[in-house]
């Protein structure tokens, strides 16, 4: 299994635990070093998986991440742990990347880039049986998937991120992004199903697409 | 198609996840065993739902890593190294006085400890009092050039025998004639090389450079 996935079991470790997420917090605001470099290395990869998917340029990202955690390193004083650790973060992403957004799209009104494949890792493996043809054949629909989710409108994608590839709860969702949960459905409805259009002849059992 | 297809295939990916009604639940099981079209749009949901699940993330690439760790230092250490500049800002005035007007220019130079981009992982575990250190600076060249308000970080790699291979600007604005300074501050300044189980050996240090300027 690939780093990425230890990076989830990390998180969702993270936030099942609520006293070792208090401890780590109770570090952070007292300015431990090797805390933030432990909060760096459990986030900044989603971190900037996630903003990658949400800004216009993806070769913004790093941009914005930094920006991100610059706000993480000042604002980690003001966390009242009324919501978990990693929804806080994702907020703070959330509204950078979407800043960030909004800024490119008042400069450049056009299409998305495409994102340059270096920094994409491998595809994940489902099952030790899974064959290269398989893993390729996977690999050319993810590069499709990524495109159709680049093409949909900002808050349909962000829901469709947040939920699919991040596995967050609807209820987290509507933290991370400050709206009813019932929007986050609606607007969860809509990107399925926009996304599903995007990709017409896709994943056919006869492998065109 | 039938006219219900649209209005099931719309719970599709609730019903992956579970999440339906106990009614809804029934009535897609029910749809499913007659209609192979309904059959064909849920494998392909299916399959999309874990296309997206198991999309790989964007690896951090390590020199954004690298900054990430420079900014977090600086953050960390933004108030002692102000102090640090107002004590020295103080120390160097009566230096000045006798020549009133004068201006004394210097470089800071900072270095930031970040253990794990020096020192290989695998040796991290020992612990056999200092025989790992990253490299020091001894002695840097008195150089001096603009550096703006924030600085430079150089990430400088040193050879066993001290001498600076090579250094790459991390961040900071700098010009061609700031880099041509850089050039002979790396050249001429002095270090000590890694220690690696207490015999030297190459290694990698970041260096936070910043102009300070005193006028007396
Ligand atoms: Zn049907």
């Amino acid at each position: 299994m690939s780093y990425v996935r230890t990076v989830e079991a990390a998180l969702d470790r993270a936030s099942r635990i609520a006293g070792e997420e208090a401890t780590l917090v109770a570090e952070l605001q007292a300015g431990s070093e090797g805390a933030f470099a432990y909060l760096l290395g459990v986030y900044q990869t989603p971190v900037f998986d996630l903003v990658s998917h949400i800004v216009e340029n993806p070769s913004d990202a790093a941009d914005v991440l930094q920006d991100v955690f610059v706000k993480v390193f000042r604002r980690i004083g003001q966390f009242q742990g009324d919501s978990s650790l990693k929804t806080w973060i994702y907020k703070i992403a959330i509204h950078e990347a979407s800043n960030h957004r909004r800024s490119w799209l008042r400069r450049f009104r056009r299409e998305p880039v495409s994102l340059d494949a270096e920094t994409i890792g491998p595809p994940i493996a489902q099952s030790r049986e899974d064959t290269p043809y398989q893993m390729l054949e996977k690999s050319e629909r993810q590069a499709l998937v990524r495109r159709a989710l680049a093409s949909l409108a900002s808050p349909y994608r962000t829901v469709v991120v947040l939920r699919e590839i991040e596995g967050m709860s609807y209820e987290e969702i509507a933290q991370v992004l400050g709206v009813a949960e019932g929007t986050v459905k609606s607007r969860l409805v809509r990107g399925r199903e926009l996304l599903r259009r995007k990709l017409a002849g896709y994943g056919a059992p006869s492998g065109i697409i | 198609m039938f006219e219900s297809c649209l209005e099931i295939r719309r719970h599709f990916w609730d019903y992956l996840e579970g999440e339906c009604d106990r009614s809804v639940f029934r009535s897609i099981r029910y749809h499913l065993d007659y209609c192979a079209s309904c059959r064909m749009e849920l494998e392909r949901i299916e399959t999309l739902k874990n296309d997206l699940d198991t999309l790989p993330a964007r690896r951090v690439p390590p020199e954004l890593a690298l900054r990430l760790r420079v900014k977090l230092s600086r953050h960390l250490h933004q108030n002692l190294l102000d102090r640090f500049l107002v004590f020295v800002d103080n120390a160097l005035k009566p230096l000045l006085l006798p020549a009133s007007g004068g201006v004394l220019a210097a470089i800071l130079c900072f270095a930031l400890i970040m253990g794990s981009q020096i020192i290989p992982a695998a040796s991290m575990t020992d612990d056999s009092g200092g025989s790992n250190q990253p490299p020091r600076v001894q002695m840097l060249a008195p150089i001096t050039f603009p550096t703006g308000e924030e600085g430079i970080v150089v990430v400088t790699h040193i050879d066993a025998e001290g001498r600076v291979l090579s250094y790459r600007v991390l961040s900071g604005s700098y010009s061609p004639q700031v880099l041509r300074h850089l050039d002979r501050m790396m050249y001429f300044s002095h270090f000590q090389p890694a220690m690696m189980d207490g015999k030297p050996t190459d290694g990698q240090v970041v260096l936070s450079l910043r102009q300070i300027t005193v006028r007396g």
